[in-house]
């Protein structure tokens, strides 16, 4: 290192042919060239090292509660009423109103909490932060930023609902008009 | 008796008691020449006198005393996981005042050219054995006393098992997360759960870089360091404790406010249909739909918080913040003023909210993008 | 250990004082005169935490109000209390709740749960009035600057660890706070599903960022609150955020030395 601070004193000129100092300029180059080498593979390495210790941190395998289920007949719900029945177990509130049934997510989009169905007031209510839905799920006070989502319900063969949570639709995209969304009675 | 306790059940409402804080907070603690002497005018520096000590306490206990005539407020107070922020708020109190106090007698004696107290109790020196090791003994042997008393007095507070169908209402964090709680409420969580915990964290580390002002250490002192002293407290007591204090006090069922005296009704009805900024812009003002390209929507929010973030600086620098740009400089003054206009937005925010339910000024719910 | 008022009286701490065994634990005798005052001060590896000697107003409570020293005890008494309580505690969905309420009515001496809740509480008080006292007097100031970044470090870690702390009972206070918390995780922009800019990390119709794979899922270990949240939150508790609080403490302790001892008028 002294070397090359030495050489960088005395080539600090420009000088016409003298070949050492070119040679050393030359050595400088390729130890520069070794440096980043050197430190790209340590980067490299330690970045390595780092994703790998962040994917550790994402299991592989999950144990998850069932994400589907059957809800019964459609004539089970009354037109224009909340049914809580599969509140509990499953978080889903199912909703029939004059066309269709529809099943509604009870994770508020705010921060997960569970709204109250207020029965008097017709609205969802969230006591953490006081976000409010309407029966369709559409948010309008409080803080939550978005509708509540919904999840995919279609009729079995028997004629029987199934609700399957894995597939959600979110009404700010446009997607409360899939068919799947809901069921038509 | 019922009418005082309406009078401050009504008085406690956010969008009353909060300018009033603001109003007076900047007369308790001047943060410049002309309100320091507005301050002196009025008389208010006598709070950090032995009987303004004595009046602020008597207020404080008397105010809890009347509270507790009250089943409601008596129901929050001693709930056992509140007992702590009724400690720190008289803790507050005491050291504000302590704090204040020691400030200005050493204002005063610097202000006859004398050095400050801790000045002449540092030259003489002493032996840490035992003058110090004793106090810090005996501080100990208190600590633990109060651990134990309090640990028998009171349990531990266990809830229901957890119960993931059903939140209890009003579903609190424990006091010391309420002023984050708040913030919620106003912002979406990416902003109050994320960025303004980071941007506190940043902005607390910076105190010491963005006050360049070099007197003032090692000593309590306020005339020298007025506006800093200033800025932290009102954080520290307004956007903070006072956050705090409105999350453990008034807030109730369903996140709705109520005055510190009015029973929790589940079934209190507040009209708080919000509307955004681009509603009010297209629809209410302009009297059309809203347009389908949603930055034109949002147009409207983008030019504000253009106008917020790019020109106010600039303005600021050149009129009320002048000294302070010359004295700070631009990167200085560009941290201090980034750092002061993100956290002035929280009482903006709120106050959009309370009086005419705003909620975002910028809404893209199709990307989580909400300001 | 008192008895400093009186030399020349052979009492019996005086005769204990000049064992071997005493004098091979202490090095110094008692200390009565100036000299011993400052061996044993140097002597002892805890007490040399202190300087030797300090400028009178550094040790009036009137300016240090005891908070720095406080924060520091009640975190000792977390950390023993919290090792007790690890010997009856389970982290499982299944036996938290329960062995929360052993702790209570079934094991002896049932404080012990109370201690460490309310030590929780007063830590936070007394890191908060610490950090009010050091601002008051200005000792933030140079050359203390690197000092107050770590005590802001400090005081984050104080509250994540009550964060961490009050999700162990699992009841409803423990669940709600975690299922707020780790959402707030998952709006974080770019790497949480429901943050901003989240949509913006894909590839074609892949997204990087989904449920199963962004902030929240790393913080709770699943998509769900349960077993695993449970788990992980208890070894950040227990283990995690400790170790990494008691590095931090020390370069705090170390560096209020290093700055040149507690502040001071200059």
């Amino acid at each position: 290192m002294t070397q090359e601070k030495k050489s960088d004193t005395s080539s600090g000129k420009p000088s016409a042919v003298v070949s050492p100092v070119e040679q050393h300029s030359l050595d400088r180059r390729s130890f520069i060239k070794w440096l980043a080498i050197g430190w790209t593979a340590f980067a490299a390495v330690v970045a390595g090292y780092g994703s790998l210790l962040l994917r550790y941190l994402f299991p592989n395998v999950l144990f998850e509660p069932k994400q589907s289920f059957r809800a019964g007949n459609p004539d089970e719900y009354e037109v224009g009423k909340v049914s809580e029945r599969f509140k509990d177990q499953y978080g889903t509130w199912i909703v029939r109103d004059l066309e269709k049934i529809y099943a509604l997510s009870t994770f508020c989009t705010h921060l997960g909490c569970t709204p109250n169905w207020l029965e008097s007031e017709a609205k969802f209510k969230c006591p953490c932060h006081g976000s409010g839905f309407y029966k369709t799920g559409i948010n309008f006070e409080g803080p939550a930023p978005r509708p509540l989502e919904r999840f995919k319900i279609i009729l079995d063969d028997e004629g029987q609902i199934v609700v399957d949570k894995t597939k959600k639709f979110q009404q700010e995209k446009g997607e409360w008009n899939d068919p799947e969304s809901y069921i038509t009675v | 008796m019922e009418t005082i306790k309406h009078f401050i059940n009504t008085v406690c409402r956010p969008q009353i008691i909060f300018p009033v804080i603001l109003a007076v907070f900047f007369f308790i603690f001047p943060p410049t020449e002309r309100l320091l002497a507005a301050n002196k005018k009025l008389g208010l520096y006598k709070l950090w006198t032995q009987k303004g000590g004595i009046a602020l306490f008597c207020g404080l206990i008397l105010a809890f005393v009347f509270g507790l005539t009250d089943p409601n407020f008596t129901k929050i107070v001693t709930k056992p996981d509140n007992v702590p922020i009724v400690g720190l708020i008289f803790l507050i109190v005491f050291f504000v005042w302590f704090s204040m106090k020691q400030a200005w007698e050493n204002d005063a004696r610097i202000a006859q050219g004398g050095k400050p107290k801790e000045a002449d109790d540092a030259k003489e020196k002493i032996l840490v054995w035992p003058d110090l090791v004793y106090i810090e003994f005996i501080a100990l042997i208190l600590c633990t006393v109060l651990l134990i008393l309090w640990s028998i007095l009171l349990k531990a507070p266990l809830e229901e098992p957890a119960n993931p169908t059903v939140s209890p209402n009003p579903s609190k964090a424990p006091w010391y997360f309420l002023g984050l709680q708040e913030m919620l409420v106003y912002f979406d969580p990416w902003i109050a759960g994320v960025l303004f915990p980071t941007v506190i964290i940043i902005g607390m580390m910076a105190i010491p870089y963005l006050d360049t002002n070099k007197k003032g250490g090692g000593y309590y002192s306020f005339a020298q360091r007025k506006t800093a002293v200033s800025i932290f407290m009102f954080y520290w007591l307004v956007l903070w404790l006072f956050l705090i204090t409105v999350g453990t006090f008034l807030r109730g069922p369903n996140w709705n406010f109520f005055g510190p005296f009015e029973p929790w009704d589940i079934h209190k009805l507040e009209a708080l249909t919000n509307i955004n900024l681009s509603d009010l812009v297209y629809m209410t003002w302009l009297k059309q739909r809203l347009p389908q390209n949603i930055f034109l929507r949002e147009i409207g929010g983008f030019l504000v918080l253009l106008f917020y973030f790019g020109a106010l600086p600039l303005v600021l620098a050149k009129t009320w913040f002048k000294e302070l740009y010359a004295r700070l400089g631009p990167v200085r003054y560009s941290i201090f003023i980034v750092l002061l206009l993100l956290s002035v937005s929280l009482p903006i925010k709120m106050f959009l909210r309370w009086v005419f339910n705003i909620k975002y000024i910028i809404a893209i719910p199709e990307f989580f993008f909400n300001i | 250990m008192g008895d400093h008022s009186n030399g020349n009286n052979k009492g019996i701490l005086n005769k204990i004082s000049e064992t071997q065994v005493w004098k091979a634990i202490f090095r110094t005798g008692i200390p009565r005169n100036r000299r011993q005052r400052m061996m044993v001060m140097l002597n002892n590896v805890f007490l040399h935490l202190h300087p030797v000697r300090l400028p009178k107003h550094a040790v009036k409570v009137k300016y240090t109000w005891c908070m720095g020293g406080l924060s520091f005890f009640v975190f000792l008494v977390l950390t023993v209390t919290g090792i007790l309580l690890m010997f009856y505690y389970r982290p499982t969905v299944e036996y938290a709740y329960g062995d929360i309420i052993d702790l209570k009515e079934q094991v002896p001496l049932g404080i012990m749960r109370e201690i460490h809740r309310w030590s929780a509480h007063l830590m936070v008080i007394t890191v908060w009035l610490h950090m009010f006292r050091v601002f008051m007097t200005g000792s933030y100031k140079p050359p203390r600057e690197f000092n107050w970044a770590i005590g802001v470090v400090l005081l984050v870690l104080t509250m994540l660890m009550s964060f961490t702390g009050y999700l162990l009972p699992w009841d409803q206070l423990a669940i709600w706070a975690i299922t707020v918390g780790s959402n707030m995780a998952g709006a974080t922009p770019m790497v949480g599903t429901s943050g901003p800019g989240s949509s913006l990390l894909a590839l074609g119709d892949v997204n990087f960022i989904t449920s199963s794979s962004d902030a929240r899922f790393a913080m709770i270990g699943g998509r769900f609150i349960g077993e695993a949240a449970l788990l992980r939150f208890y070894v950040l508790h227990c283990i995690g955020l400790p170790f990494i609080i008691m590095i931090f403490m020390i370069v705090h302790f170390w560096r209020v030395r290093k700055d040149g001892g507690i502040s001071g008028p200059t």
